[in-house]
């Protein structure tokens, strides 16, 4: 068969990559400019102030950044935790009620976030978890459920029952069978969940900035105040280093289930 | 399959979650009519939402209609515009093996950020000192400055909408692209060889195929553009606010008189999002009947 060329296809294509990169770039030289004044099309001073200011021990922002990869992790870690559960219990299990569950963990994305939001915080208010890393940790976890379960589900039906009861059959207790059989198994659909709910937590800033209340200083709440107040090169900045971190958190995570799948 | 039994310890981790969920959902309908038994509140009332449809309360500018409507005009042309976009890439995607390839790749970039930074670049890009208009101003095709139409912080939202759309067309190309490209070659083949053009083939074969996850993907961006606050707060108007900004800030008003309101608020978008979890499945039924089965 010839290839066949499509042009208007091929120019889309171009076109929304550089509408992906061309913002990127932009935000780079911002991030490096010490003064850029209209009309000029390229920035009369370069200086690496905000940078400089953003990786310097006063201003807080690494530890906010730890915080913020911390907080991550653990949301990431309960929300595919969560997901894995619910998923065997559709897939494996028939019980009255079943196609309820798939909406009760669909309910995060159909209501308003800030909705969601403003109701869990008085929630927690009065159960103490306002102001509190556990407490942002939640709310990421109910921001996350939906995607991981449907992850999951997706995982867990493809994988099907056989091989963990044929672990069963030669003898291995169901714990074994899970964690030897299912788990690698099931992956690739980890591994995607896990990645989608620790960047729906990292990126989170209304949630985290009402029910952290200030006192959990991510580093999206950190930010925010930057892109309001017009300091664009020190928001530029923290963007800049934003987007670096979760590169990076992103390929080596990449590269680890890589390397354990090969 | 076990049968008997309820899975209960495995579903215990959704059901707490789930609990949180509708209780806080309960909360907003139940401060919303102004029953807070520690400020003393405890008769249920409507006056809240009447307050708030005629606009006289101390901190909200604008009445709860103007708000609303703003909101709800902000997420239909958003995540319109994200779905037809998306579906028109996927298709390219699909079409152009190679660069599309590399596109699959690029696309996970915008998914991966957070609405905050695609707020940033907005004003690097379309505000009046943006780099739209300074390249405008370089090839001579702006008097001054202040000549570039004002994009951002008016009326017509077009500064929050492209924010939008820089999330949004590559979500919407997340949810679409398993469906479009797992479309059997062979059935491309047989409408071709029946004489079909290629936009045919587009509306008869691709599109229905594709019907339950562009619908899956508009709905979820119509819900969450709806409610989200991030992006009206950094680049909406002062007047009127848009619903989850306009809450906020009753919300966070220092007399606790005014929680009440916030939630109404709440209430309102908890309704609308509910109209739009009915419309999905509406939706959703109906591209069954019309076209369920009928593809194989």
């Amino acid at each position: 068969m010839k290839t066949k060329r499509h042009p208007i296809a091929a120019a889309g294509i171009v076109f929304s990559g550089i509408c992906i990169l061309f913002p990127l770039a932009v935000l780079a030289v911002w991030s490096i400019s010490a003064q850029w004044a209209w009309p000029d099309i390229l920035p009369q001073k370069l200086s690496l102030r905000a940078l400089g200011e953003l990786f310097g021990g006063y201003s807080g922002a690494m530890d906010a950044l730890g915080l913020s990869v911390l907080l991550g992790l653990a949301a990431a870690f309960c929300a595919t935790a969560v997901g894995t559960m619910t998923a065997r219990a559709v897939v494996f299990y028939d019980f009255p009620g079943k196609r309820w569950v798939s909406f009760a963990a669909m309910l995060p994305i159909l209501l308003p976030g800030t909705a969601l939001a403003m109701g869990l915080h008085v929630i927690f208010l009065r159960i103490g978890l306002a102001d509190t890393a556990a407490g942002v940790i939640i709310m990421h976890v109910i921001l996350s459920t939906p995607y991981t379960v449907k992850l999951m589900l997706d995982a867990t039906d493809a994988m099907g029952r056989s091989y963990e009861e044929a672990a069963l059959t030669l003898g291995a207790n169901s714990l074994r069978a899970f964690f030897s059989v299912s788990l690698p198994a099931l992956l690739p659909g980890l591994a995607a969940s896990f990645v989608m709910s620790y960047i729906l937590s990292f990126g989170d800033y209304f949630a985290t900035l009402l029910i952290g209340g200030g006192n959990v200083r991510t580093f999206t709440v950190m930010m925010a105040p930057y892109l309001q107040s017009g300091d664009r090169t020190l928001a530029a900045s923290y963007s800049v280093v934003y987007i670096l971190v979760t590169l990076g958190v992103f390929l080596a995570f990449d590269f680890v289930i890589k390397r354990r799948s090969a | 399959m076990n049968r008997q039994k309820f899975p209960l310890l495995l579903l215990m981790p959704l059901i707490l979650l789930t609990v949180l969920v509708l209780s806080s959902v309960v909360i907003c309908g139940v401060q919303s009519l102004g029953v807070l038994p520690s400020l003393g509140l405890s008769k249920p009332t409507l006056q809240y939402f009447f307050d708030l449809a005629k606009g006289n309360t101390a901190a909200s500018s604008g009445s709860l209609l103007s708000s609303a409507g703003l909101s709800l005009y902000i997420a239909f042309a958003s995540s319109l515009l994200s779905v037809l976009a998306g579906v028109l890439l996927c298709w390219a995607i699909t079409l152009c093996k190679k660069a599309g390839g590399i596109l699959r790749q690029l696309l996970t970039v915008p998914i991966m950020l957070p609405h905050l930074v695609a707020a940033l670049f907005t004003v690097f890009l379309f505000s009046q000192s943006g780099v739209f208009s300074r390249l405008l101003y370089a090839l001579g095709l702006l008097p001054s400055q202040e000549a570039f139409p004002s994009l951002l912080y008016d009326q017509n939202s077009v500064g929050i909408i492209l924010a939008y759309l820089w999330k949004g067309v590559p979500f919407a190309c997340y949810f679409i692209l398993p469906s479009m490209s797992g479309i059997e070659p062979a059935l491309y083949e047989a409408a071709y060889s029946m004489g079909a053009e290629k936009w045919k083939a587009f509306f008869h074969i691709t599109l229905p195929i594709c019907m339950p996850a562009v619908l899956g993907a508009f709905f979820i961006l119509l819900s969450y553009n709806f409610g989200a606050y991030e992006l009206p707060f950094l680049l909406g108007e002062t007047s009127p606010k848009a619903l989850p900004v306009q809450a906020y800030i009753e919300y966070t008003h220092p007399d606790l008189l005014h929680r009440p309101y916030a939630m109404a608020m709440n209430t309102v978008m908890l309704l609308v999002s509910l109209v739009f979890a009915f419309g999905w499945k509406w939706a959703d039924s109906l591209i069954l009947k019309r076209w369920g089965g009928g593809l194989q």
